[in-house]
């Protein structure tokens, strides 16, 4: 025996070595492949984190398993180390993530199926945004270029918006936490947002690692204003995308799909404007050629009619020129005026003399 | 907004197009066609004017999201 070692009871010792550890290592990190994953009594969560080396325990509350685990996923927990009172050295997990493309591919997998399960991908569940909108929430980092994009977007498509916007980290563990305290501050406004829209830029399948977040996909699709997620670029998915009312491929195609573009619906109303002024000159031209065909239907039945009364007049005319009695003097025949008595003098006119005699003989036809 | 109207862009997109469906309707008068025609010339104008000058108000929300509250 060593001379003074120091004398302890069993809880002391337990005491100074929690006290010592939390010391030393107020948090670490640690990497490690899960083994003997396990949910007890629908609260807690143990696994062991293993390596070629070694095995370390475990040990967290249901609700803060943020994604679903399984053995054989490689993950990064972050914990506080424990001595229990039973004897057990265990790390005590406050955050963890998949690390590595496999690990989290399983993970997204994993939650993808759950979700999808639950119906959070379900077309019916879509909300449609309105087309115009007035009143504009943005979830975003300030600082990323996705945020700079976006707004460059929406200030050159459209204006007179009123836009609020909760800066947020976009990536890392707090990331979905701060995202979802910013979702449920946008719902507890007494005048609620048109539309929540959440944008991040492109990176890492690890930096998007925040948006496979099961809490943070649940409180998107919790949202009581239709939401609008473009994060990361057009390959990229993430469970956020797929929960959101609406998703974009990209921050700036989440402003081109939140607002219209106000040159489109200038040059379209122009375009409507000088769309009225051709159908007005078409108008115009139908009704003048109808009033010239209605002028032309009237013309020809005048000159019908006109036609038709010269017609009766020159029948007439010949008729009358048949009465004239130059006409029978032509044939030959000669006038006589005057009495026919016995003596008496008479003129006789033929086409071209007029005599005059003396009646020498008259008697009875 | 427009000084000669306190209509919004989406009131005077509206009247727009309304405009045009009345010349496709049985409505349409010659007579008055002309007039409707002008209506929808200055209502183009208008609503050029209008979205050219307006701005979005942008505001960063002073709350802080990092720790529950």
């Amino acid at each position: 025996m060593e001379n003074n070692p120091l004398q302890l009871t069993v809880s002391e010792f337990v005491t100074l070595t929690n006290q010592t550890l939390e010391y030393a290592y107020p948090s670490v990190s640690v990497v490690g492949e899960v083994t003997e994953f396990r949910v007890s009594q629908g609260k807690w969560v143990s696994f062991k984190l293993k390596d070629a080396g070694a095995v370390v325990g475990c040990f967290l509350v249901l609700s803060q398993l943020r994604m679903p685990i399984e053995d054989g996923m490689k993950l990064l927990v972050v914990a506080n180390p424990r001595l229990n009172n039973k004897g057990f050295f265990s790390l005590n997990v406050r955050a963890m993530k998949p690390v590595g493309e496999g690990s989290i591919k399983k993970g997204f997998d994993l939650l993808k199926a759950k979700l999808e399960a639950e119906g959070l991908f379900a077309p019916e569940r879509k909300r449609r945004l309105p087309r115009v909108p007035q009143h504009v929430a943005v979830i975003a980092s300030t600082e990323s270029a996705g945020y700079v994009d976006f707004c460059k977007i929406i200030n050159e498509r459209w204006g007179g918006m009123s836009v609020e916007v909760a800066h947020t980290q976009v990536q890392g563990v707090p990331a979905p936490d701060q995202m979802i305290r910013a979702i449920r501050y946008f719902n507890s406004l007494e005048v609620l947002p048109e539309v929540l829209v959440i944008v991040r830029g492109g990176g890492s399948a690890e930096d998007l690692m925040a948006f496979n977040d099961e809490p943070l996909a649940r409180a998107i699709a919790e949202s009581r204003i239709p939401t609008l997620v473009g994060v990361g670029h057009e390959v990229d998915t993430t469970l956020a995308d797929m929960v959101a009312d609406v998703r974009a491929a990209t921050p700036t195609n989440a402003a081109e799909i939140l607002v219209p573009d106000r040159n489109e619906i200038i040059r379209a109303s122009h375009q409507k404007a000088a769309s009225l002024g051709y159908q007005l000159t078409q108008a115009i031209d139908e009704y003048s050629a109808r009033t010239k065909e209605q002028l032309e239907a009237a013309f020809r039945r005048i000159r019908e009619k006109l036609d038709e009364n010269f017609e009766r007049l020159a029948a007439l005319r010949l008729a009358t020129a048949q009465l004239n009695p130059e006409n029978v003097l032509k044939r030959g025949y000669a006038l006589l005026r005057g009495d026919v008595t016995l003596g008496a003098t008479v003129e006789i006119e033929t086409l071209h003399e007029i005599a005059t005699a003396e009646v020498k003989n008259v008697r009875k036809k | 907004m427009s000084e000669k109207s306190n209509k919004t862009v989406q009131e005077q997109l509206s009247e727009l197009s309304e405009l045009v469906a009345w010349f496709q309707s049985s409505d349409f008068k010659l007579e008055d066609a002309f007039d409707k025609f002008k209506q929808a010339e200055a209502l183009a104008e208008e609503i050029e004017k209008d979205l050219t000058k307006l701005k979005n108000d942008i505001k960063v929300v002073k709350k802080k999201f990092d720790t529950e509250e």
